[in-house]
């Protein structure tokens, strides 16, 4: 048989390529690379897939050995984590289901499973603080953070250099460090378990982040359109407003998004200075206890509220990621 | 020029009185800032040390009594501690030089593009972005020894006979050490992505003509990847180690969300255990305060090394 | 030592030629360039002579060894990158051992064969540094040494030059010159520069739109060029080239009163290479204007250079057309005024505007 280097492809190559790019060896292992890309792929995200399954098995199927891949999808999980439940007691529970009346479908599904709902669970109010923390928290951190960043990236600063610095390490510090401070001075305050409290202290906690990446973005502005501006006898305030915002619209909401996503998924903080009227999401999913230990199918259900918004920020910000991840260090 | 005329060659520049020096602006700009970073991170720093210096208990209602060194003292003659830090060390030890090998496997096989490449590579990146404690969680019904996927997918179908991993446990005897690689698995399964991510961006900044000379200087792929592509992603390689062995020492939440510690103290980490003393039970303030310190200074050390290597090879490149 | 012959080489981009089917013999030791403009195909065919890049269609031949779809390593070919391509993180001996190294050479053969390049490039002291502190040239050199210590079969240079400063780039291509005929090895050299074209090359590939356009020596190409093309492209300016109407062994000029009388020797020719039209090219070098108050040719001042030993007058001659004529430098021309001159007769060319192509004298000149 003929060999590759006599007689070349079998289709003319009409794209910018290497000649050994097209040896059918080099094809080979681009397939073999794909293949094992996907396998593995498939591997990492297994454990996401577990918990998406999980979220929509009944606590009958979770706990069933052997592990089930093919179950009948129910609520159930997200009737756990959302209300509040009482048993019926066993005539009761003839009664209600001789006459079920007009239920809803959240009505019934607790009664099939033997119990009544009384209301929302704690868990809905505690989705309601982390709402409120992160969003307000990511606002102020970007407003002030787009400041900071526009007067570090424009203006000569007697020792720039070093408050920079200063201002990455304190993201570096180890939480529990500053905590134990924050704690005496939160209780001085009272402002332990204040919505007040975990907002100042998350707005502090993405600061440093959203300065450096901010400045990155507001670096690659092009100076000049300002300096056009400031001929153009615009104040540096307007100049910064009409000129520079608008530029950094990108970046802005790349930063934004990430604080947002920092912020919900936080956790040490939250367990250490908040208990209740404050606490959040992340704590008290953890500890989501039903009859005889973990609830799994709540669990599973409430981490949904972790996934997919990451999942969705992974997709729109992959082309961030890395600036996100590195604090802007590493650009491209 | 007049007045009048002035008005005409630009937006308000009869206002030009009133502009802010940029002095102005750039105080106004940046104090807000530095004020707040000052009082929520330095002010604590400075609290915090000199907490460490006494016997304060934030529950005792009773003022600090300075007790200068004993709190030092103490932690450094403290076998248990030195088990936790030596946990710690082996935790980030295995942890980052598995997550850099997977890593940089990963950013290897995704480097060429292909189709649906990108949407694998946004895949794999998922991990790193969820919470921590999510993970945790995650993971805790992975392990489950009776319903759990992990034994299933790694060949044990039959539970009496597979690893109980958080609790320690093959068949039925303790293996101490299951549940910290438990741990370190789960820690390489939600960071690798990052250092894949990092070792990408410096594949792509090798140029092609660096492959293109290799090639006609007939080196081989083998010779290719030692000499051309590891040292020229070297540099962002060891960022992303820094990175890493810097939040090995921070790890708290992965650790809450799947052991607790446990099985005894198996998996617990510095971090874990400085919570426990200054948070749960006495409240130690003032000797979790002289921890936290220690910890920060090893960090710092760590960061401090890896900078000045960073900028060796920086400038010898 | 090696010949390289391209038969029928072609690259397509998708449905687009980035090179037309061209044939191509490059003698063994000859120093080969390939000029034109950007995107006219000279680096892709470079690229493929290498094996950097596919052909689409066709064979390349090295040494009479069918090399189409060899890997660029199987080729024994080295290759000149325009920005060096030297490896950042190494030193610049490393630099130059690499392809040593690469092979498995011994550590003796390595040292000695680098030790001896570094002496014929001037660059001994420079082995320890790493390519980010040298200079453009140095680099180049660098670059040219770690091709050298191969000694591969030929050599191929994509614009080497131009990434350097003009000075520098002077003193590079005598060395490059040099080099070559110590060597006398076969180099292809791509460059867009027609006067690094013309210094360094034996013969030169003129590429236009994804084809060649002429090959011949630097004064083949310069004197006698096949087409419109390369008559404008070589020479700076180039040739001047005014439209006319052919009747009667005489080219009236558009515009002004211009007329041309054909010399001899060229009237059955421009007959036959018009193919009966009338629409005709008069071509003529800036110094081949002989400036002459009797001359029959007019023209008005529209500008003068002076261009240090020679001085280029710019002349319009109609409404549209301004040509350039070289002049004493010592006579200044005012502005507007009008100026008479004849065309050297033996350097006086012809061509057909609608096919392009040169028209061809009956009698060599």
């Amino acid at each position: 048989m003929a060999s590759f280097e006599e007689t070349g492809p079998r289709t003319p190559v009409v794209e910018p390529t290497r000649v050994d790019k097209v040896h059918p060896r080099a094809k080979l292992g681009k397939s073999f690379r794909v293949i094992l890309t996907l396998i593995v792929t498939f591997i990492m995200i297994i454990p996401v897939l577990v918990m998406i399954m999980t979220a929509f098995k009944s606590r009958a199927d979770i706990v069933t050995p052997p592990p089930k891949v093919l179950f009948h999808p129910t609520l159930e999980g997200f009737l756990y984590l959302f209300t509040d439940r009482s048993l019926f007691s066993p005539s009761n529970l003839e009664a209600a289901r001789a006459n079920p009346g007009n239920l809803d479908y959240w009505q019934k599904l607790a009664l099939s499973v033997g119990q009544k709902i009384n209301g929302p669970s704690d868990y809905v109010g505690r989705l309601k603080n982390s709402v409120i923390i992160a969003g307000t928290s990511t606002i102020l951190s970007v407003i002030l953070g787009l400041f900071a960043a526009y007067a570090f990236s424009r203006f000569k600063i007697a020792g720039k250099d070093d408050l920079l610095f200063f201002i990455l390490s304190t993201r570096m510090l180890p939480g529990v460090v500053v905590t134990i401070p924050l704690f005496l001075l939160y209780k001085q305050l009272g402002w332990n378990d204040t919505h007040i409290g975990m907002i100042i202290l998350y707005t502090v906690f993405n600061l440093s982040f959203s300065v450096w990446l901010l400045k990155g973005f507001i670096d690659e502005i092009p100076i000049e359109y300002e300096e056009a501006a400031l001929v153009d006898g615009y104040t540096r305030l307007q100049a910064f407003f009409k000129i520079v915002l608008p530029q950094a619209v990108n970046g802005i909401a790349a930063t934004t998004v990430f604080c947002l996503i920092f912020a919900w998924n936080e956790y040490a903080f939250a367990l250490m200075l908040t208990s209740q009227k404050a606490r959040t999401a992340p704590p008290s999913i953890a500890t989501m206890l039903g009859s005889g230990g973990l609830e799994w199918s709540a669990i599973a259900a409430g981490s949904l509220g972790f996934l997919i918004p990451v999942a969705i920020v992974t997709f729109v910000l992959r082309d961030y990621l890395l600036r996100g991840v590195t604090f802007g260090a590493v650009r491209k | 020029m007049s007045a009048s005329e002035s008005q005409f060659s630009g937006p308000n520049l009869k206002v030009r009185q009133r502009h802010l020096s940029n002095r102005a602006i750039v105080n106004l700009f940046i104090w807000p800032t530095l004020i707040l970073l000052i009082a929520m991170n330095v002010f604590p720093l400075f609290y915090s040390l000199y907490l460490g210096f006494t016997n304060y208990s934030a529950i005792a209602g009773k003022a600090p009594v300075w007790v200068a060194f004993q709190n030092f003292s103490r932690i450094l003659n403290d076998k248990n501690l030195w088990t936790y830090f030596a946990t710690t060390g082996r935790y980030a030890l295995m942890s980052v030089s598995l997550q850099v090998l997977v890593g940089f496997g990963l950013a290897m096989l995704v480097r060429e593009k292909f189709k649906g490449g990108g949407i694998l590579t946004t895949l794999i990146l998922i991990p790193m972005m969820i919470s921590p404690v999510v993970v945790g969680l995650f993971w805790k019904l992975m392990y489950n020894p009776t319903f759990g996927f992990f034994d299933p997918l790694i060949g044990f179908a039959n539970p009496s006979k597979a690893p109980d991993w958080l609790a320690s446990r093959f068949a039925g005897q303790p293996v101490p050490g299951l549940a910290l690689l438990a741990v370190v698995i789960v820690d390489v399964w939600m960071w690798a992505p990052f250092v894949m991510l990092l070792v990408l961006s410096g594949l792509k900044a090798i140029p092609d003509y660096l492959y293109e000379a290799a090639a006609v200087d007939r080196a081989s792929s083998w010779f290719q990847f030692w000499r051309i592509t590891l040292p020229q992603v070297a540099p962002l390689l060891l960022i992303a180690v820094l990175f890493r062995t810097i939040e090995a020492f921070k790890s708290f939440d992965l650790v809450m969300g799947m052991t607790g510690g446990g099985p005894g103290v198996q998996t617990e980490l510095i971090s874990v255990d400085l919570y426990r003393i200054a948070f749960l039970g006495q409240f130690r303030t003032g000797y979790g305060s002289a921890l936290a310190y220690i910890i920060l200074i090893i960090i710092i050390a760590i960061s401090n090394l890896y900078i000045k290597y960073l900028n060796q090879s920086k400038g010898e490149g | 030592m090696s010949t390289i012959e391209l038969r029928q080489v072609e690259k397509k981009f998708g449905d687009l030629h980035a090179v037309k089917p061209l044939d191509l013999t490059i003698q063994d030791g000859e120093f080969i360039v390939l000029l034109g403009p950007s995107g006219c195909g000279k680096t892709t065919t470079l690229r493929m002579i290498s094996g950097l890049e596919t052909v689409s269609g066709g064979t390349i031949w090295l040494n009479g060894r069918n090399v189409t779809w060899l890997h660029p390593s199987a080729r024994d070919i080295a290759f000149v990158f325009q920005f060096y391509a030297l490896y950042p993180h190494l030193t610049v001996w490393r630099n130059i051992a690499f392809p040593l190294q690469a092979q498995g050479e011994s550590r003796e053969t390595v040292d000695k064969r680098v030790t001896e390049v570094a002496q014929l490039l001037r660059i001994e002291h420079l082995l320890g540094a790493h390519p980010g502190q040298l200079s453009g040239g140095d680099q180049q050199r660098v670059a040219l040494a770690r091709a050298l210590v191969r000694r591969p079969a030929a050599f191929l240079m994509d614009e080497p030059l131009g990434a350097l400063d003009a000075d520098f780039r002077e003193s590079m291509r005598s060395e490059i010159k040099r080099l070559h005929v110590l060597q006398h090895a076969t180099t292809v050299y791509v460059t867009h520069d027609q006067i690094e074209a013309m210094a360094m090359g034996d013969r030169i590939v003129v590429m236009s739109e994804a084809a060649i356009q002429q090959i011949g020596t630097p004064s083949d190409v310069y004197n006698d060029p096949s087409n419109l093309f390369v008559a404008r492209f070589i020479g700076s300016p180039g040739m001047n080239l005014v439209p006319g109407k052919y009747a009667d062994r005489v080219v009236q000029m558009a515009g002004l009163d211009n007329r041309y009388a054909v010399p001899q020797g060229w009237h059955t020719a421009l007959n036959k290479g018009l193919d009966g039209g009338s629409d005709i090219v008069v071509g003529f070098r800036p110094e081949a204007a002989q400036i002459n108050d009797r001359g029959s040719l007019v023209g008005k001042v529209y500008a003068s250079e002076m261009q240090g030993s020679s001085a280029v007058l710019h002349l319009t001659i109609n409404e549209n057309e301004i040509i350039h004529i070289r002049t004493d430098r010592l006579i200044p021309y005012p502005i507007d005024t009008l100026i008479h001159f004849d065309i050297n007769p033996q350097m006086v060319r012809f061509f057909n505007p609608k096919t392009e192509a040169a028209i061809k004298p009956e009698v060599a000149q």
